[in-house]
C-alpha cells in the first residue's frame, strides 16, 4: 500500500497529539513517572526486537510489530493487558500481516521462552507464562484496539529515497541512519509524525554522529524544520536516557511497580 | 453481535460462511462474513487479514465496504455493506439477453475499482463474476479480496495457483511469480467478453493445459517476438502453434467494433503490453458512458 500516505489509516487515524496521548496515558503515570513509562517501554521494545530478530524476521515486520504494540497502549492501560503477553502478540500479528508467513504458534512460544531465560532473566526469573490460547485471545483484542488499522507506513522506505538522493557511495551514512531508525522504534515518534518526517530527522542525527556537513540539501528539502527539531529532540532524549541508567539493574524494579491485570495466567 | 438480525445464509466465502443480517438500530441491511478459526495454531487467517487490512484502506465506490470488526468469544465476524447479487447470479437471471449500456456501465464500473485498487498499489489477483456484487442501483462493487495484497518494492514472489483458471492469464499459468497489475487487467478483459455474451464465458478450461490452448486458439500461439521472455517462464512448455484462426467478432458476435479494440488491448498474452485500468477508462468504447443510475 506504498505511496498512499495522506489517504491511509495510518495517517488519518494513528498520528496522535502529544497532549492526547499524555492524557492517555493519566491512569498509569499516577503509578509511574514518565520516564520509568519510557523505560518500559523501552523494554518491551527490546523484547520485540530480540524475538523477531530470532524468529529471523525482516525488520519491517518488527517495526510493525512495535508500532502496534505502542499503538495498543497509547489507548489502553499497561493493566489492560500485560506487555509480557502483548509483545509476542504483536509479532505474531505482525508476521502475518507483512506477509512474512505464518509463525507457528509453539515456536513463537518456544522463543518467548528461550529468549526470557537467555536474555532477559535479568528482568524475570520466571518461566514465559503464557501458552497458544493466551496469544490467540490476545490478538483479537490487539486487532479490535487497532480498529484492524493493520497497515503501518516505515521511515526505512523514505530513508532509502533520501540517501539515494544525496548521492552515491552513502552506505555508511545510510547504516547508520538506518540504526537510528531502529533507535527511534524505542520512542513515541511513531505515533506522533509522519515516518518520512521521522527517517529526515534520523538521517540529520545521522550526519552529526558522522560530523557530515548536509545543510545545504536538508535546506532544500520541502519540509518544516520545527518538526525535524523536535524529532531529534525525542531521539537525543533517548541517547541521554540510555546513557543515564543501567536496565540490567533497574528493570525488574519497574517491572514490580508496573500496574498489572487482575487476572495472573494460571498454568 | 445483538446489534444484528441474521437473516438468510448468501453463501460461503474464501474462509467463513456470509449471513444477510439486519441492523436492529438503523435497520440497514449488512453482509456478515464469519471467519472460521479452524487451525489453532494461525489464529486469525492471514487471507482474512489481508481482507480486513487492505479494505480499512481503500474506500471507493466501486469496492465494497467493511463497516466493522466484530469479535464475540471465539469468533471473529467482518461486518460488510450488502449488495442483492453478484455478476454470476446476475448472469443466471439474464436469459442470454443483455442490454449494451449495462455491458458498458458494469465495465466502466469495474475499471475505475481496479484502477483505484491499482494506484494503491494493491492487486485483486481473484478477479471473477462470483467476487463482483451488485445492487439494485446498477452499482457494480469489487469483493473478495481474500487473495488480494499490497505490492511494492522490494518485489518478492508471491505464491502460484491465486487466480480461478478461466480468469487466469497466460504469464500465470506459465507460472510467472512477479505478478503486476497486469493480472487483473486479463480477467477483467474474460469478464468484458462474458459480459458482452450475457454471462457465456470466453474460456472455460478444465486445465492448465486446455486453458492456454482455448486462449491461443483465439489469440494466436505468442512468439518470441511478440512476448520475447516467455520461454523462461517457470512452468513454460512449448504449445501448439495455433495462428489467430477465429475472430473476435466470431467470439463475441454481438460486439461493436470499439468494443473489439478494447477487448483486444485487455487481452494481450505477453502482459507488460496489457493496457492498464486508468488508460481503459479513457478508451473511446466508454467516449458515451452513461452510468446507469436505475
Amino acid at each position: 500500500m506504498a505511496g498512499n500516505f495522506w489517504q491511509s489509516s495510518h495517517y488519518q487515524q494513528w498520528i496522535l497529539d502529544k497532549q492526547d496521548l499524555v492524557r492517555e496515558r493519566q491512569l498509569d503515570l499516577q503509578i509511574l513517572s514518565e520516564e520509568e513509562y519510557q523505560k518500559i517501554g523501552i523494554f518491551f521494545s527490546n523484547f520485540i526486537q530480540i524475538l523477531g530478530e530470532q524468529l529471523k524476521l525482516k525488520q519491517q515486520v518488527i517495526a510493525t510489530a512495535t508500532v502496534y504494540f505502542k499503538r495498543f497502549y497509547a489507548r489502553n492501560s499497561l493493566k489492560s493487558i500485560d506487555p509480557l503477553l502483548l509483545s509476542p502478540t504483536c509479532v505474531f500479528l505482525a508476521s502475518k500481516v507483512e506477509e512474512f508467513g505464518v509463525i507457528s504458534n509453539s515456536r513463537l512460544i518456544t522463543t518467548c521462552q528461550t529468549v526470557l531465560k537467555n536474555k532477559l532473566n535479568y528482568a524475570y526469573t520466571q518461566e514465559f507464562p503464557y501458552r497458544t490460547n493466551h496469544i490467540l485471545e490476545c490478538e483479537f483484542y490487539l486487532l479490535e484496539n487497532l480498529d484492524c488499522c493493520l497497515i503501518v507506513f516505515q521511515p526505512y522506505r523514505p530513508l532509502l529515497q533520501l540517501v539515494q538522493d544525496i548521492g552515491q557511495h552513502e552506505d555508511q551514512l545510510l547504516a547508520l541512519a538506518w540504526r537510528v531508525v531502529n533507535d527511534s522504534l524505542r520512542t513515541d515518534l511513531s505515533l506522533l509524525y509522519p515516518p518520512y518526517q521521522i527517517a529526515i530527522g534520523c538521517l540529520q542525527i545521522a550526519c552529526v554522529i558522522m560530523q557530515k556537513d548536509l545543510k545545504s540539501w536538508f535546506a532544500e528539502l520541502n519540509v518544516d524544520i520545527d518538526k525535524i527539531q523536535e524529532i531529534s529532540r525525542y531521539i537525543i532524549n533517548l541517547f541521554e536516557l540510555w546513557k543515564s541508567y543501567d536496565e540490567k539493574k533497574d528493570i525488574q524494579g519497574l517491572l514490580n511497580k508496573m500496574p498489572k491485570p487482575k487476572l495472573q495466567p494460571t498454568r | 453481535m445483538q446489534k444484528y438480525e441474521k437473516l438468510d445464509k448468501i453463501g460461503e466465502g474464501t474462509y467463513g460462511t456470509v449471513f444477510k443480517a439486519k441492523n436492529r438500530e438503523t435497520l440497514e441491511i449488512v453482509a456478515l462474513k464469519r471467519v472460521r478459526l479452524d487451525d489453532d495454531d494461525e489464529g486469525v487467517p492471514s487471507s482474512a487479514l489481508r481482507e480486513i487490512c487492505l479494505l480499512k484502506e481503500l474506500k471507493h465506490k466501486n469496492i465494497v465496504r467493511l463497516y466493522d470488526v466484530l469479535h464475540s468469544d471465539k469468533k471473529l465476524v467482518l461486518v460488510f455493506e450488502h449488495c442483492d447479487q453478484d455478476l454470476k447470479k446476475y448472469f443466471d437471471s439474464l436469459n442470454g439477453e443483455i442490454d449494451p449500456n449495462v455491458v458498458k456501465s458494469f465495465m466502466y464500473q469495474l475499471l475505475r475499482g481496479l484502477a483505484f485498487c491499482h494506484s494503491h498499489n494493491v492487486l485483486h489477483r481473484d478477479l471473477k463474476p462470483q467476487n463482483l456484487l451488485i445492487n439494485k442501483n446498477g452499482e457494480l462493487k469489487l469483493a473478495d479480496f481474500g487473495l488480494a495484497r499490497a505490492f511494492g518494492i522490494p518485489v518478492k514472489c508471491y505464491s502460484a495457483e491465486v487466480v480461478t483458471l478461466w480468469y487466469r492469464p497466460p504469464d500465470v499459468l506459465f507460472g510467472a511469480k512477479l505478478y503486476t497489475t497486469s493480472i487483473d487487467m486479463w480477467s477483467a478483459g474474460c469478464i468484458f467478453a462474458e459480459l458482452a455474451n450475457a454471462g457465456r464465458p470466453l474460456f472455460p478450461g478444465s486445465d492448465v493445459d486446455d486453458q492456454l490452448k482455448r486462449i491461443f486458439k483465439l489469440l494466436g500461439t505468442p512468439t518470441d517476438e511478440t512476448w520475447p521472455n516467455m520461454t523462461t517462464l517457470p512452468d513454460f512448455k512449448p504449445m501448439p502453434m495455433y495462428q489467430p484462426n477465429m475472430t473476435l467478432v466470431q467470439v463475441v458476435p454481438k460486439s461493436t467494433t470499439k468494443m473489439r479494440d478494447l477487448l483486444q488491448r485487455l487481452l494481450v498474452c505477453n502482459p507488460s503490453h496489457r493496457i492498464s485500468a486508468e488508460q481503459a477508462m479513457s478508451h473511446i468504447y466508454f467516449a458515451d458512458i452513461n452510468l446507469l443510475p436505475k
